[in-house]
């Protein structure tokens, strides 16, 4: 079954084994310091219920940006990679027939044995359903379990849902990859001026604005909206541009 | 029940890997991301629940999906 | 602690998937299974010392460690950027080579270059 159990990936195995081994077989106990720091100081510093929102918004937040920084590079480098893959076969023809076999749009579509009349219309009637309960769990993030993550791929989710279901040709706006990457644009540029704001009233980059004044959790909601836009229209994205484009 | 659902999750990731045909794969890999949603869920960790279900089930099969259907499903490697 | 044995059987067979297996699919495969093994082990370390989701709700309480959690928000994306850039790389080399066996594709790139 297996191709090529030979002499290096035994050795490989019982490499692994060895390192691994020793440390999941001991007993040690987990520190309880960071929660406890947490349970007493979270809420007055940052003024959000939801303590995981708190760290990963207000006490680090730098692992968030390099998070969707990453996210930009994975998606330039698919799409690179997908465009070159239309050039290197050399009859053009066939290459638009290969990639847009899967297509959105219905004219271009080659086999439609299986994408009957129930798939458009269940997923097209879903689709707005998902995206609103996307917005609620992007905004909701700093009292409830949710945030920006998680907002974002549920909105990533609608926006595939949207485009499966165009009914006789008329597709909706958000599934239009023009208006995708515009949208991811001007969240990302909203993420930059957000986070700089805070070096007008004098705290350091990535700090609280509204620090000193009644509601400081505003801060934490707006990183929320824009996070949550820049992960799901990346991701949705990507999905689209895979499926063969709406175009 | 933490121990019952990894060992469901062991069976499923060897059922993956193991099998002539790769969309049964990739609906094994939705399964074990299903799973360790509930998982994390039994844990107590609402948000990581949440991103797990949508990812794994959402973005990840839809992608696997797509590759498959641009090339082919088989694996054929025991067989020349 | 006999989960975390569990989740080393888990890690060793994703490990296995990839270096063994000549399929690149499969490879890809390995290396999902890799990250959701290390993510629920974090979860799980930190699940140990409480008992409660970590949402404050005003009054001093025991709630599961948050730390690995905010972490592992981040792993789990990152863990599904790397699988979409490998597909989209795997695709390439199955329409250079013709198929999704890494050895014939070497082979064939040897012999045409």
């Amino acid at each position: 079954m297996k191709a090529r159990i030979d002499f290096r990936s035994i050795l490989a195995l019982v490499a692994i084994l060895a390192v691994l081994l020793p440390i999941l077989a001991t007993d040690t106990p987990w520190p309880t310091e960071p929660r406890d720091y947490l349970a007493e100081h979270a809420e007055d510093e940052t003024g959000a219920k939801n303590i995981v929102s708190a760290i990963y918004l207000g006490y680090r937040v730098f692992d968030t940006m390099g998070e969707t920084i990453v996210l930009l590079v994975a998606v330039l480098g698919t799409i690179g990679i997908l465009t070159k893959v239309e050039s290197l076969v050399g009859d053009t023809q066939q290459t638009i027939g290969i990639v847009s076999a899967f297509s959105l749009s219905a004219e271009k579509r080659r086999s439609n044995r299986l994408r009957t009349h129930l798939l458009e219309v269940v997923t097209g009637k879903v689709g707005p359903i998902v995206l609103l309960f996307g917005f609620y769990v992007m905004l909701y993030g700093h009292l409830s379990p949710g945030g920006g993550f998680q907002g974002g791929v549920i909105i990533a989710s609608g926006i595939v849902f949207l485009a499966l279901g165009n009914q006789r040709g008329e597709t909706s706006h958000l599934s239009n990859s023009e208006k995708l990457v515009h949208i991811e644009t001007i969240a990302f540029l909203l993420l930059v001026i957000v986070s700089s704001s805070g070096l007008i009233t004098g705290s350091p980059f990535f700090g609280n604005p509204l620090d000193h004044t009644a509601v400081p959790v505003g801060y934490i909601v707006v990183l929320n909206a824009v996070i949550g836009l820049k992960v799901g229209t990346s991701m949705g994205f990507l999905c689209i541009a895979m499926m063969g484009g709406t175009d | 029940m933490t121990t019952l659902l990894l060992v469901l999750i062991i069976v499923l990731a060897v059922c993956t890997v193991t099998g002539p045909d790769l969309l049964h794969g990739v609906i094994a890999m939705s399964a074990i991301s299903l799973l360790s949603a509930l998982l994390f869920f039994i844990l107590q960790a609402p948000d990581v629940a949440i991103t797990e279900a949508a990812v794994g089930a959402g973005v990840s099969t839809v992608i696997f999906v797509w590759a498959l259907r641009h090339t082919s499903r088989r694996d054929d490697e025991g067989k020349d | 602690m006999v989960d975390r044995l569990l989740l080393l059987i888990l890690f060793l067979i994703g490990f296995l998937t990839i270096v063994a297996k000549r399929n690149m699919i499969k490879k890809i495969f390995g290396l999902n299974i890799i990250n959701a093994a290390v993510v629920i082990l974090f979860v799980l370390e930190g699940s140990r010392i409480g008992m409660d989701a970590p949402i404050s709700n005003g009054e001093p309480q025991q709630f599961v460690d948050p730390l690995p959690q905010a972490l592992m928000l981040t792993a789990i994306v990152i863990g599904v950027c790397i699988t979409a850039l490998s597909l989209a790389l795997a695709v390439h080399l199955y329409r250079i080579g013709g198929t999704f066996d890494i050895d014939k594709v070497k082979e064939r790139l040897h012999d045409g270059l």
